[in-house]
C-alpha cells in the first residue's frame, strides 16, 4: 500500500465514525430545537390555524398581529424596561461587592479568613428559594415591597462571584503587587489598574451568568411586586397567562416568544462568548 | 506562576524598599481588610444568615389569619407537619423530581459532551448552540411553551409520540403523568448547561492519553470507561452538587404548569411554602417549612464540604 492509499483509508474510516456522531448529534439537536420552533410557528399563526389534526409547521398567512395584540393587552414595554433596570442594577452592585471581597480573600492573610470565606461559599447553597419568606418579611418591615430595589437587594452580594474572582486574582503573581507597592501603586490603585484588567475574562463570564440568571428570576420578583409598573418580563408573562385563561395559544405564544426574544437574540449573536463564559465558570467551579 | 519571584525577587531590593513592602503587608493584615469585606458581609448577614435564625424563631409561633397576634406554641407546628400527609407527599414529590431529573440529565450531558468534543469541523458550534439554548429561555417561558406542547388534544408531544406507539396521555391533567411531564421539560431546559461543564472538563483531558489507549487496542467504549470517565470525576461531582441544589429550587415550572395539582401530585417544597405563606397566610407554618428546608440544605452543605467539596474546590485552587 502506498502512503496515499493508507491515508485515504484512514480518512474514510474517520468519516464513517463521524457520520454516526453527526447523525446522533443531529437528532438530539433537532429534538431540542423543535419546541422553540413550534413556539415561533404558533406565535405567527391565525387563531383558527392552531386547531389542526396534524401539526402545521409553516404559518401561512403569517400573522404578526398577535405580537401587537399582546402589547395592547399588557404593558410589555414597561416590563422590558424594568427587567433591564433590575438585571443591570444587580450586576453593577455585585461587581463592586464581589471585587472588593475577592481581592481581600485572594491577596491578604488575616484572622478568620477561612471562616468568613466559608460564609460566602455557603451562600451558594442556600438559594433565595429557601429563604424567600423571611426575606419577604424583612423587606416588608423595611417598607420596600413593590419596588425595583426590592427585586435586587438579596442578590447584591454573591458568594459565587466572590469565589470565581478570588480564583482569578490568585493566579496573578504576588510579586507584581510588591513591585506595584514600591512604585507607589498599592491597594485600591493596584486593584483597579492591575488586578481588574488582568481578571477581565472572569468578570465578563460572571457578568453574563449574572445577567442571564436574573433575567430569568421568577419566584422572588413574584413575591415582592404587586403592580404592573414595577414588574419584570417573567412576572408579566405569568400574569398575562392568568389574565388570558381562555387558552388563546397564538397570543400566549407571542407573549412567550417576546419574553425570550431579547436574551435569545443576544445569545445567537454572541454565542461563542456566552458558551465560553458558561464553560469557563463550570471549569472554575 | 509562583516562581516568577526572580523578576522582582526580594533579594534584589534595597533595604528601604524591603521595609516598604513589609510595612505594606503588615498594614493590610490589620483592620483594613474588614472594610473591603463589609458590604458583602452585611448583605450576606441580612439576606442569608439572618433569615435562617428568623424563620427558626417564627416557626415556634402560631401566626396566621385566624391568629394575627403571634402566640408562642413551641414545636407544635413541627408536630402538625409530622402528622400531615400532604407534607410527606411534598417531600416524596421532591425526591421523585430529583431522581427523575438528575441521573438522566447527567447521563445525557456527558454523552452529548463526549460527542460534541470530537473534531467535527464547523457544525460543532451549531450543535453547541442547538443543545445549549434552552438555558437562555426563562423557566416561566419554557413552562408556558411546554404547557402548549403537552396539550392533550392538539399538543405536539402526543402527536409525535403517537408515531412511536405511545398511547395518548393527558399529561398535566393526569395525576400519574403530571410530575413526569414537569421532569421531561426540566431535563430539556437544563442538560445543555451541564453539557458545557463536561465539555470544559473534557478539554482538560490530554490527547496523548487517548492515543496511548488506542495503541493498546482500546476501542471507543473502553477508552471512555478507562480514560475519560475517571478523569471526569471532579466535573461529575460538581455537576451532581449543582444538580441536587437546583432540584430543590423547582418552583417556576410547578407554578405555571400545574399549581401543584392535580391532587397535589406536583406540589414541591418551594411551592408548598409559597402556598402556606402567601395563599393561606399561615406565616408560622411557612416559617416552619422554611426552617426544615434550610436544615435539609445545611445537611447537604456538610456532606458536600466533607466528602465532595475537597476534591472539587481544591481542583480549582
Amino acid at each position: 500500500m502506498t502512503i496515499g492509499e493508507r491515508v485515504r483509508i484512514l480518512n474514510h474510516r474517520w468519516r464513517l465514525d463521524h457520520l454516526a456522531t453527526h447523525l446522533t448529534l443531529g437528532l438530539f439537536a433537532l429534538v431540542t430545537v423543535t419546541p422553540y420552533l413550534w413556539l415561533l410557528s404558533t406565535s405567527l399563526k391565525l387563531r383558527t390555524e392552531v386547531f389542526t389534526p396534524t401539526p402545521k409547521w409553516i404559518p401561512w398567512p403569517i400573522n404578526f398581529g398577535n405580537y401587537a395584540e399582546v402589547f395592547d393587552r399588557a404593558p410589555f414595554g414597561t416590563f422590558l424596561v424594568n427587567t433591564i433596570i433590575v438585571v443591570c442594577g444587580i450586576l453593577a452592585v455585585q461587581l463592586l461587592t464581589v471585587t472588593l471581597a475577592a481581592y481581600v480573600f485572594a491577596r491578604r492573610k488575616f484572622r478568620g479568613a477561612d471562616i468568613l470565606f466559608l460564609l460566602f461559599l455557603i451562600q451558594m447553597m442556600i438559594p433565595i428559594h429557601a429563604t424567600f419568606l423571611p426575606n419577604f418579611l424583612t423587606l416588608k418591615s423595611l417598607d420596600l415591597l413593590n419596588t425595583r430595589v426590592a427585586m435586587m437587594l438579596p442578590f447584591f452580594a454573591s458568594g459565587y462571584g466572590t469565589f470565581l474572582l478570588r480564583q482569578a486574582f490568585k493566579q496573578i503573581p504576588r510579586d507584581l503587587e510588591d513591585a506595584a507597592v514600591i512604585d507607589g501603586c498599592g491597594g485600591l490603585h493596584f486593584l483597579w489598574h492591575v488586578l481588574i484588567p488582568l481578571a477581565k475574562p472572569t468578570l465578563v463570564a460572571f457578568g453574563l451568568i449574572s445577567l442571564v440568571s436574573h433575567w430569568n428570576d421568577y419566584l422572588w420578583p413574584l413575591i415582592v411586586t404587586d403592580t404592573p409598573d414595577v414588574r419584570t418580563l417573567t412576572i408579566g408573562l405569568g400574569m398575562f397567562v392568568q389574565q388570558e385563561s381562555g387558552a388563546d395559544w397564538t397570543l400566549l405564544m407571542a407573549a412567550t416568544a417576546f419574553v425570550t426574544a431579547p436574551l435569545m437574540g443576544i445569545f445567537l449573536v454572541f454565542q461563542r462568548k456566552f458558551i465560553e463564559s458558561f464553560m469557563f465558570t463550570g471549569l472554575k467551579g | 506562576m509562583r516562581d516568577s519571584t526572580a523578576v522582582v525577587g526580594e533579594g534584589r531590593l534595597s533595604a528601604q524598599d524591603r521595609a516598604r513592602v513589609a510595612t505594606w503587608r503588615f498594614r493590610l493584615q490589620g483592620g483594613g481588610v474588614y472594610v473591603y469585606l463589609l458590604p458583602s458581609l452585611a448583605l450576606l448577614a441580612l439576606f442569608t444568615y439572618y433569615p435562617m435564625g428568623f424563620s427558626a424563631y417564627l416557626s415556634l409561633f402560631r401566626w396566621n389569619v385566624l391568629n394575627p397576634e403571634r402566640i408562642f406554641v413551641g414545636f407544635e407546628n413541627y408536630l402538625i407537619l409530622w402528622r400531615e400527609p400532604l407534607f410527606w407527599l411534598v417531600l416524596r414529590n421532591n425526591l421523585f423530581y430529583a431522581l427523575g431529573t438528575i441521573p438522566t440529565t447527567m447521563a445525557l450531558a456527558l454523552f452529548l459532551a463526549v460527542l460534541v468534543n470530537q473534531n467535527l469541523g464547523r457544525v460543532r458550534s451549531v450543535y453547541r448552540v442547538a443543545l445549549f439554548y434552552p438555558t437562555m429561555v426563562p423557566m416561566v417561558a419554557a413552562a408556558m411553551l411546554w404547557v402548549w406542547i403537552f396539550n392533550p388534544g392538539i399538543g405536539l408531544f402526543n402527536y409525535y409520540s403517537g408515531f412511536l406507539g405511545v398511547p395518548r396521555i393527558e399529561w398535566l391533567y393526569d395525576r400519574h403523568w403530571a410530575l413526569p411531564a414537569i421532569i421531561i421539560m426540566s431535563i430539556w431546559k437544563n442538560f445543555g448547561y451541564f453539557m458545557l461543564i463536561y465539555l470544559a472538563a473534557l478539554q482538560g483531558v490530554p490527547a496523548d492519553l487517548y492515543e496511548a489507549a488506542s495503541i493498546e487496542g482500546a476501542g471507543p467504549w473502553r477508552r471512555f470507561w478507562g480514560v475519560t470517565f475517571p478523569l471526569l470525576t471532579p466535573a461529575s461531582l460538581f455537576v451532581f452538587v449543582v444538580a441536587i441544589i437546583s432540584s430543590f429550587q423547582v418552583f417556576d415550572q410547578v407554578f405555571v404548569m400545574t399549581q401543584g395539582g392535580p391532587a397535589d401530585q406536583t406540589n414541591v417544597l418551594t411551592f408548598y411554602i409559597y402556598q402556606n405563606a402567601f395563599r393561606f397566610w399561615d406565616i408560622g407554618m411557612g416559617a416552619t417549612l422554611t426552617t426544615i428546608f434550610i436544615c435539609l440544605l445545611l445537611v447537604l452543605v456538610v456532606v458536600v464540604f466533607r466528602y465532595v467539596g475537597r476534591r472539587v474546590y481544591y481542583e480549582a485552587d
